[in-house]
């Protein structure tokens, strides 16, 4: 009893932190979303917007560019995933472990620059590097060394929409698991080379094994993290070029809801988006938990139980 | 000398009171203003000029606070929504015209007409404008400034082409005469690009985002927004017309299939400003200055551009008649200002010719006053000259509640059509299904 008191008065204030920066927000979302809040009704009194029932869910469902957009954000977040949160940030902390020391803490350090600089900044840099000839900078390389120029913003933009994410999101990764592999006892490593692996056959059969939890928890969290995030497309492309080719389901919520060239946004129809994003979030979170069985993860040690 | 500091602390003190007791007669106005720097900073700095005289005629202090940048319109609209919400809306509020569609149904602004009266200033102002200014009868909004939306024509590449001085001069009485139609101006395009004067895909660019213009394509082709009840409606003809321009546009090449993406200040201004790259750009007024400062300021700035880009109506299109389209920003007084009248006197000091034509000269917007237009400095401004005409042939957006979600899918339908996505057929169905479905009832399809 007592050790559970002092258990729960530890989780205490994250807890108080979830219910107000989660739970509560997604019920204001869900009550929103059942309302037609807009610029021309707006009001902040929950009790004075206008109850419209499920008629904003009718009208995402008839979208006929929702289905385009939901797609656009699987591919987004599986490719990029696959391809630099988890796979690039493996390889560079394998890179960055197994080198010397020094340097090897340089180049972690060069892989965190793209994440702690201000977006707008690194958007800008991403911008006129991939801008059209004569005035970007990959273009003017090419034309100095003969090359044809080329449209990247218009011909490959989910190349640099992912590009410009991966980057971002190497860091987190590479944290996790530099600090991962950097904690696997040396006796391991030895035993391995007395036995004669190879670099591959030790980075196969004892630091990969190893890293099973870290791997799991990365895909988890920023999974759930690229399917919330926007901010970045926003500012590269905005969802473009032409027929919502780069939009993803989190930044219809923002256009929908907060941002409109015209300025009469729709709050209540872009907190359905939201809403339906809140509900993958969930299923996804149980779905992982169960499959990966993060229960084992947490689990007490069996050691100490004896 | 401790009885020394304490006296030097009364004294403060007691200055401090004095001017807390001033500061709490004077009357707080705050000012937001959206402006591209420096040409368009009259729109606040204006008010600072008249706070004096102001304060003289009504015999109070007023304490003017002036917030002026240049945010992106979404994010400046957002702002003004949810500061009113909050409590804390400027007095005076800067913006398209089209918001008093949304902000007058919300309460957020408030009705003008009883006021108006007590400012004479108000009566020189062109009277068309004020339609733009209602929401129904009722006027929400004070017009601060109008422009045109022109083609703007390379006279260097024209001259390239082979067009003789008088032709490329008596272009913009062509168009009026509807001599010089779309079509044409689309046959010169093509011309250009035949005969190498042009690189494909730069014989007319519009602009690389959304914005009002779109609208005038669709107005052109006989189009309208609003019916005679004030209610939203959409025509199926005008609007496949429209998709059939600008989707035959990018098919033929004369426009670029990606211009809409293109980055304004990167590609769109750099380009259009040198003029030796696009025949035809479909701009604003105002991008002329900003050029002259900002993109062709080492070779002459206006005299470059003078020499070498010149400026007409949108040629004749499905309806035979060129045309254009005014946007005028107007200035709103937000409900939740505790002084509308003092606002409202601020207006009209700085609605004179006088302080209307140092923004429309710098930033070459067009005139708001009768006065104005037949004043020196206004009559005399070359450029303004030259474009004062067009607001004869001008069209405006609609003042209406639901216009956010029809320009959306208008131009859902432009995206779809100019990237080949959609035949303009079935940009019109695209366009269509988006409308009804999310305005429902409220729109009529015809």
């Amino acid at each position: 009893m007592q050790a559970n008191l002092t258990a729960y008065g530890f989780m205490a204030p994250a807890g108080l932190l979830v219910l107000l920066f989660f739970f509560l927000p997604v019920l204001i979302v869900l009550y929103l979303s059942l309302t037609n809040l807009a610029s021309a009704n707006f009001t902040s009194n929950l009790a004075e917007m206008e109850f419209i029932g499920l008629r904003n869910f009718q009208t995402l469902l008839n979208d006929q560019f929702a289905k385009k957009i939901f797609f656009n954000t699987i591919f987004y977040v599986m490719s990029t995933l696959a391809l630099f949160n988890v796979t690039a940030a493996l390889i560079v902390s394998l890179l960055t472990a197994h080198i010397n020391r020094r340097a090897g803490f340089v180049f972690r350090a060069l892989w965190i620059l793209p994440r702690i600089t201000t977006s707008t900044v690194y958007i800008l840099i991403w911008r006129r590097m991939m801008a059209e000839a004569p005035f970007g900078i990959i273009n003017q390389v090419n034309t100095a060394l003969g090359w044809p120029t080329w449209n990247y913003g218009a011909e490959n933009p989910w190349v640099f929409v992912i590009l410009v994410n991966g980057f971002i999101g190497i860091s987190f990764g590479m944290i996790i698991f530099t600090s991962a592999i950097e904690s696997i006892p040396a006796d391991l490593m030895n035993a391995s080379l007395v036995d004669g692996s190879t670099y591959l056959q030790r980075i196969r059969h004892v630091t990969l094994p190893l890293l099973r939890w870290p791997l799991l928890f990365v895909v988890t969290y920023q999974s759930l993290s690229l399917l919330t995030s926007f901010e970045q497309i926003l500012l590269l492309t905005d969802g473009g070029p032409g027929l919502y080719r780069t939009e993803v389901w989190a930044l219809t919520a923002f256009h929908r809801a907060l941002s409109n060239y015209f300025g009469n946004t729709q709050w209540g129809y872009g907190s359905a988006f939201a809403v339906v994003l809140v509900i993958i979030g969930v299923i996804l979170a149980v779905v992982y938990m169960r499959v990966f069985r993060f229960d084992e993860l947490v689990a007490e040690p069996r050691i100490e139980v004896l | 000398m401790f009885r020394r500091s304490l006296l030097v602390m009364l004294a403060l003190l007691l200055l401090t009171a004095v001017a807390g007791v001033q500061a709490q007669d004077a009357v707080g106005i705050t000012i937001r203003c959206k402006a591209s720097p420096p040409e368009e900073d009259w729109r606040c700095n204006s008010f600072a000029e008249v706070e004096e005289q102001v304060e003289m005629a009504l015999g109070i202090a007023i304490d003017l606070n002036l917030i002026q940048d240049n945010a992106g319109w979404a994010d400046y609209k957002q702002e003004f929504v949810l500061a009113s919400e909050a409590g804390v809306a400027p007095d005076i509020i800067l913006s398209g015209h089209e918001d008093i569609g949304a902000w007058a149904t919300a309460g957020l602004i408030i009705p003008l007409d009883d006021m108006i009266g007590m400012h004479a200033e108000f009566e020189d102002i062109v009277p068309t404008l004020w339609d733009s200014h209602k929401l129904g009868d009722t006027i929400y909004g004070i017009p601060q400034d109008a422009e045109a939306r022109p083609v703007f024509y390379s006279k260097l590449l024209l001259g390239d082409l082979g067009w003789s001085e008088e032709d490329i001069e008596s272009l913009p009485d062509r168009v009026i005469a509807g001599e010089f139609t779309f079509a044409d101006m689309i046959a010169t395009a093509q011309e250009a690009i035949d005969e190498g004067v042009v690189d494909e895909g730069n014989g007319f660019w519009h602009r690389p985002s959304n914005g009002p213009d779109f609208l005038y394509y669709y107005y052109g082709n006989g189009g309208a927004v609003l019916d005679d009840m004030g209610g939203l409606v959409v025509d199926g003809a005008a609007l496949l017309a429209t998709y059939e321009l600008l989707g035959g546009l990018t098919e033929s090449g004369v426009m670029r299939s990606d211009l809409i993406g293109v980055d304004w200040n990167e590609v769109w201004h750099p380009t259009v400003a040198q003029a030796d790259t696009v025949l035809f750009a479909a701009g604003g007024t105002w991008n002329w200055p900003n050029w002259a400062i900002n993109y062709v300021a080492d070779q002459g700035g206006d005299a470059y551009l003078f020499e070498n880009i010149g400026l007409t109506l949108i040629p004749a299109m499905g309806t035979g008649s060129a045309i254009t389209l005014t946007h005028p920003l107007t200035y709103m007084i937000s409900s939740g200002s505790e002084n509308p009248d003092v606002a409202l006197a601020l207006i009209a000091a700085i609605t004179t010719p006088e302080h209307n034509n140092k923004h429309a000269i710098d930033s070459f917007h067009l005139g708001i006053l009768n006065a104005q237009l037949e004043s020196e400095a206004y009559a005399n401004n070359r450029l303004l000259s030259s474009a004062h005409y067009m607001l004869d042939h001008t069209t405006a957006l609609p003042n209406h509640p639901g216009w956010n979600a029809w320009s959306n899918a208008y131009f859902v339908g432009i995206q779809a059509v100019e990237t080949g996505e959609a035949t303009p057929e079935g940009a019109v169905d695209i366009a269509i299904a988006q409308m009804t479905n999310e305005l429902g009832d409220g729109i009529t399809v015809r």
